[in-house]
């Protein structure tokens, strides 16, 4: 039984955990094209209408499409008319100069990745940029056909991206820019394009409607925020293995669904950042509801306007939020006004929010420190703390509250009570010295 | 004894006396010298200084003078000088020989001259490299601030990480580290790396077997991503003493380099005792248990309000031995807890909070793994008790430098365990003392460890057609990565074609990465479940399987459930009074004869690879305290293939014939012979015995020829089933998949194995075999000790044995 062994034996082994789907390779050669490009890219190219580009570090494949209406239906399926207006812009980027106001300047952006972990290994296969052009969105995607083209793909996005000086994503401060900048320095020879301002619209969305859809996914907002819905789409998690297969010789159709999704990706972006803007406008707030009022208001105070944040959450608790969001907005509102110096009003925005909540259990302790530092009454701040325990002390019965929470929140106000207990039983002395009370008292 | 009573009249110091005393109370019911069999008074010895090299900066040099540094030791002046050269070097001094002014002087005043220069330091641990950061503060903080130095590791908080990658002109930071959370991410280290001039690697010796092949191809990688900042760094490295520091570091940096070891350092009084515990069989050849008795001489010690650290060598004896310590310290009403344990199951917050007790004195008296060996600064102990020897000479020193490390006079006092390498050690102290025999060894070509560095390479950088990566071909390697999906080809160069991150599923400190995580299903004291720890994939099939008890801050649990498939282990507080051993099962396979030679016996000896199969079949529950097996149990764990290397010597017939034993007892013997084998190679290759595995089998059909799988006995009496006279395989196969290369060097120096062997057997005072030489005797032939020493006389080639004296 007499057999080799193979000391490579043990790298079969190591085959990555998911299996790869077994890819059925192209027999015909894609004549005219260099030996590394897989087989499918001239089918690739048929199908999408695609042409493959060139510059001084080589090829890639672009695809330009114009969409008459940003996305279908809608009152942001129009481009922008006119300049953004400057008090908006400023609550979404404070520190953008004023050419971010123009629209003709704005460049959206999205990538499609070879991965999700980021790191120097992960490629931006696909990189799809657009503009309002004629009423409309112009999408072009640059589209590296194997590993080696991204020289030249990083070259015409730098080329695009002088022209149009204002950045805009969807949570591209922290992944696609990052990623192409990685990208960039990669390559050693093109530097990383600078852009005059980069407005990424995740957080204000979130801000917006995070409460009332739950999650902030471009798709959910679309549907929900916009009234557009995307039809079929792909699930990203099956991006990467597209991409790789394509590249090893597989079929060139699965990746056509890739292509539609950034598309619908930069469509979605478009829609969306105007209507943020518009939200967040000096004029806005008429359209919006309650939540969107709320959501504006904690844009507004995290800006540091103040002034415009109280009055935009007295009107979205005006306006009738949701009991927890109610909550939130009296907290905060109660905040802000305690900072100005409006205690009295401050009293009765914590009064009616106590209770067995994150919010009314700050209330409680609120109204504590009131009661013990500014009105110096320690044995009303205890009564008030010995009820705060009380009541913490259901909650976790109940399962209300995180056990950490729990026995940080327990510590605090158990802290509290033994020095209020201390002090309650000095001032009763002094008071007793003072001769203004009895013992009978 | 000589050495015995030159020792306890040494010059009184308070320390002195203190330790004296507590030796006097614990030997006063023995025979002296058979229980401590070796006093030694290690004298202070003068500084070697030399001045200030003129090169240094003189904000520096004052920085330094403020400090009380005007002049340097004689090597720290020789090593300045190299790094002021640009040479590669490796400074070898012992504990407190002030190793880091080698590094900080040189790199900081590069740093004033120019603060563009960058340096990187790595250590092997976390809480080093916190104990360096302070050190550096100071000097920053006496220079203005100049330069920004941080650690960077996965405590660092996410917001602090951009600041320190703009700002850090010294980052330290420990090698999992830059494998996991710096090389993939280059790009945002490009001022590193752009200016990287300086790597230190300290605690060198640290960085073997696994953890030092792994190293290596993370340096490989680390030269590439400099390369191509176009930067070229020098290493400065630093070693506790060991036979081979330069040939360690060179292997680790792959280019040659100048070793500095004259140590111009001056040294503290220190009294360093070898304590045997005291025989109560002599037949059988047992010890009192030296747990016991390493509990009963920290007790001596603690009572004389001595600050004592007491090492263990395994997680579980750390916990036994804080169980004792702890029931006879109790926390005086409202203290908090005096003795407390350290080991690296415990969460980092708890480790802090113990390392800042220890400097404190808050804390009395510590249990610690080798987690505390290094130089972690927990302020000066008066005295160190080591459970057992601590596997090497250089652990051990280190260990015993924990005490008195700064000044003044300490105490080490090492407990010896039956085990054969303890018994070797105490009975030959000159073995200790006079020499440094050993070795640290390296495989950084392991097939296994190189191909996912190879994979983490091309995920930061493709791999280029003129790549080189160890000693393998890289082309041909990765066309076999191609192949199975990991990476692709184009425009030459091979791309990471994965969207996984290949730095993630590799961890430095073993060749798979999977830990079990240990859950307590009882709570915290809300009750709700807790993560109370973790254990590397191969110790947990021996501590966490079912039914075992698994041991935690002196707590015991019992575990319930383990699932293999989540990697998880439920555990339960218990409170018994035994502890449980687990019993493992091996075979092996031989699948190609790297090299082989008859040698006289007959016999052969050999290197290759294998494949071993092993299992864990069962446990025994062994109670506190009296040692005592009171229960066993079967288990059944899935069993693990593992392709490595092995060293193996086959004894021929003729041998056996010419042996003039029973059967029975020349099985005996040759499962004692091969017991006393491991340990003299544990104790040779600088491991530990859970580095080495040993299996016995029957000789191949012939080299290269794939043999059957060989049921390997359990026990002798199993064996002396077997036919009478097969030519039995003694396996010694390093204990990872692949290999981490122990064979080659055991198959080179197997003389020497030999000859230690046969020393380490002979002068066993025992009658039969005992487990300090040949094994435990109990299910042993009576005959053992004399049939291994028949078989060690037969292999010894008359002549070399003549050469050799």
């Amino acid at each position: 039984m007499s057999q080799a062994y193979d000391p490579f034996s043990r790298l079969t082994a190591l085959k990555p955990v998911r299996r790869r789907v077994a890819v059925q390779r192209l027999e015909e050669d894609t004549p005219g094209l260099r030996p590394d490009v897989p087989a499918g890219a001239a089918r690739l190219a048929e199908i999408l209408g695609a042409t493959a580009r060139s510059n001084r570090f080589g090829e890639y494949l672009a695809l330009r499409r114009w969409f008459s209406e940003v996305i279908d239906g809608g009152s942001e399926s129009a481009a922008p008319e006119g300049m953004f207006d400057p008090a908006a812009l400023r609550l979404i980027a404070p520190e953008a100069p004023k050419e971010a106001a123009d629209p003709q300047q704005w460049l959206f952006l999205d990538t499609e990745t070879t991965g999700i972990s980021g790191g120097t290994g992960t490629y931006p296969f696909l990189v799809g940029i657009a503009w309002w052009d004629a009423g409309g969105l112009e999408v072009e995607q640059f589209f590296m056909r194997e590993h080696s083209e991204e020289h030249s793909l990083l070259v015409a996005l730098a080329e695009r991206m002088a022209e149009r000086r204002v950045l805009v994503t969807f949570n591209g401060k922290s992944f696609d820019w990052p990623l192409l900048e990685t990208r960039y320095r990669m390559t050693r020879t093109v530097r990383p394009p600078v852009p005059r301002a980069h407005l990424d619209f995740l957080h204000p969305a979130r801000n917006l409607w995070r409460q009332r859809l739950g999650s902030a996914r471009l798709p959910e907002l679309e549907r929900h925020v916009l009234g557009w819905n995307r039809g079929p789409d792909m699930m990203s998690e099956l991006i990467p293995s597209i991409y790789f297969d394509f590249v090893r010789g597989g079929p060139p159709e699965p990746l056509v669904p890739i292509f539609q999704h950034n598309q619908m990706d930069l469509r979605g972006l478009a829609a969306l950042a105007s209507r943020v803007l518009s939200a967040v406008g000096s004029t806005a707030a008429e359209g919006c509801d309650a939540l969107e009022i709320f959501g504006v208001s904690r844009i507004c105070e995290r800006r540091g306007e103040a002034v415009r944040a109280r009055t935009l959450y007295e009107r979205s608790i005006a306006a009738e939020l949701p009991p927890e969001t109610d909550r939130a907005a009296r907290r905060a509102l109660a905040r802000l006004i305690q900072r100005e110096g409006d205690f009295a009003r401050a009293i009765d925005l914590w009064q009616g929010i106590l209770g067995n909540t994150r919010e009314g259990f700050e209330a409680y302790e609120q109204l504590a420190i009131h009661y013990e530092h500014r009105v110096k009454e320690p044995h009303r701040a205890a009564t008030l703390t010995k009820k705060a325990l009380t009541e913490l002390r259901k909650a976790h019965r109940l399962g209300l509250v995180a056990p950490a929470a729990y026995r940080q929140q327990k510590q605090r106000f158990e802290k509290r009570l033994a020095r209020l207990e201390r002090k309650a039983g000095r001032t009763l002395l002094d008071a007793m010295a003072a001769g203004s009370v009895g013992l009978a008292d | 004894m000589a050495a015995s009573s030159q020792g306890l009249a040494t010059r009184a110091t308070s320390t002195l006396d203190l330790v004296r005393e507590a030796l006097g109370a614990l030997a006063a019911r023995y025979q002296l010298d058979e229980v401590l069999t070796a006093i030694r008074h290690l004298p202070a010895r003068e500084a070697k200084y030399r001045s200030m090299p003129a090169w240094v900066r003189p904000e520096l040099a004052e920085a330094y003078r403020a400090k009380g540094v005007e002049k340097l030791y004689s090597h720290q002046a020789e090593a300045t000088e190299l790094a002021r050269a640009g040479k590669d070097f490796v400074v070898v001094t012992p504990t407190a020989s002030g190793k880091t002014l080698c590094y900080n002087l040189p790199v900081l005043s590069m740093v004033l001259e120019n603060l563009d220069t960058r340096a990187l330091y790595l250590f092997p641990t976390k809480a080093l490299a916190q104990d360096q950061l302070a050190e550096l503060h100071d000097l920053a903080t006496r220079l203005d601030d100049r330069f920004g130095v941080f650690t960077y590791d996965g405590d660092t908080p996410s917001d602090a990480r951009k600041a320190i990658r703009e700002r850090g002109h010294v980052i330290l930071t420990n090698p999992d580290m830059l494998h996991t959370g710096i090389l993939p991410h280059h790009t945002k280290w490009m001022r590193l790396f752009e200016n990287l001039r300086y790597i230190v690697l300290d605690e060198l010796h640290t960085y073997r077997g696994v953890f030092g092949s792994h190293l290596t191809n993370v340096l490989r990688r680390l030269r590439r991503i400099a390369e191509f900042y176009g930067s070229r760094p020098q290493f400065i490295c630093c070693s506790a003493t060991i036979a081979n520091p330069g040939e360690l570091a060179s292997q680790l940096i792959e280019r040659p380099i100048s070793t500095v070891d004259e140590n111009g350092a001056p040294a503290a009084e220190k009294l360093f005792v070898f304590y045997n515990p005291p025989m109560v069989n002599r037949n059988l050849g047992i010890r009192r248990s030296y747990l016991n008795e390493t509990t009963r001489v920290a007790k001596e010690l603690l009572s004389r309000k001595l600050q004592t650290i007491v090492f263990a060598n395994s997680r579980l004896h750390t916990e036994v031995l804080l169980t004792y310590l702890q029931q006879a310290n109790p926390p005086q009403p409202g203290g908090s807890q005096p003795i407390r344990g350290y080991r690296g199951g415990y969460l980092p917050g708890e480790r802090r909070e113990i390392e800042r007790g220890l400097r404190e004195g808050r804390v009395r008296g510590v249990v610690a793994t080798n987690a505390l060996e290094l130089g972690l600064d927990i302020g000066s102990l008066d005295a160190c008790v080591m459970a057992g020897y601590a596997g090497s000479i250089a652990s051990t020193w280190q260990r015993a430098g924990r005490a008195g490390r700064r000044s003044g006079t300490s105490c080490a006092v090492l407990v010896a365990s039956s085990a054969p390498l303890d018994q070797f050690i105490v009975q030959h102290p000159d073995y200790f003392f006079e020499r440094t025999p050993e070795h640290a060894y390296i495989q950084p070509d392991n097939l296994e460890i190189l191909v996912n560095h190879l994979k983490c390479a091309a995920f930061e950088l493709p791999i280029a057609p003129e790549d080189r990566f160890g000693g393998v071909d890289v082309q041909e390697l990765c066309a076999r990565l191609a192949e199975v999906g990991y990476l692709h080809l184009s425009g030459g160069n091979w791309h990471w074609a994965q969207g996984a991150y290949p730095a993630d599923t590799v961890s430095l400190r073993s060749v798979t990465s999977d830990n079990f995580v240990i859950i307590n299903t009882n709570g915290d004291d809300q009750g709700a479940p807790e993560v109370i720890g973790e254990v590397d994939f191969s110790s947990a099939l021996t501590t966490v399987h079912p039914k075992a008890i698994y041991l935690h801050q002196g707590q015991q649990y019992h575990v319930e459930r383990m699932d293999f498939e989540q990697r998880k282990a439920y555990v339960k507080p218990v409170d018994v009074d035994y502890y449980t051993d687990a019993i493992r099962y091996t075979q092996v396979r031989v699948l190609e004869i790297a090299d082989e030679q008859r040698i006289a016996g007959p016999a052969a000896r050999a290197h290759g690879d294998v494949l071993t199969r092993s299992q864990v079949i069962g446990f025994k529950k062994i109670k506190f305290f009296t040692n005592e097996n009171v229960g066993d149990g079967k288990l059944e764990l899935p069993e693990n293939e593992m392709h490595t290397t092995a060293f193996w010597i086959t004894l021929e017939r003729a041998l056996l014939e010419s042996l003039p034993f029973a059967l029975s007892e020349r099985q005996s013997g040759i499962f004692g012979l091969l017991y006393a084998l491991e340990s003299m190679a544990a104790l040779l290759l600088m491991c530990d015995r859970r580095d080495l595995g040993t299996a016995f089998g029957e000789r191949p059909p012939g080299a290269g020829i794939e043999t059957e799988w060989q049921p390997t006995p359990a026990t002798p009496r199993e064996a002396a089933e077997m036919k009478e006279f097969f030519e039995p395989n003694l396996y010694l196969y390093d204990a990872y998949p692949g290999g981490i290369g122990f064979s080659e060097p055991l198959y080179r120096v197997h003389d020497l194995l030999l000859r230690r062997t046969r020393e380490l057997i002979a002068s066993c005072p025992c009658e039969n075999g005992c487990p300090s030489c040949v094994g435990p005797a109990g299910e042993k032939s009576e005959r053992t000790k004399e049939a291994a020493l028949a078989i060690l006389e037969r292999l010894s080639d008359p002549n070399e044995a003549m050469a050799a004296e």
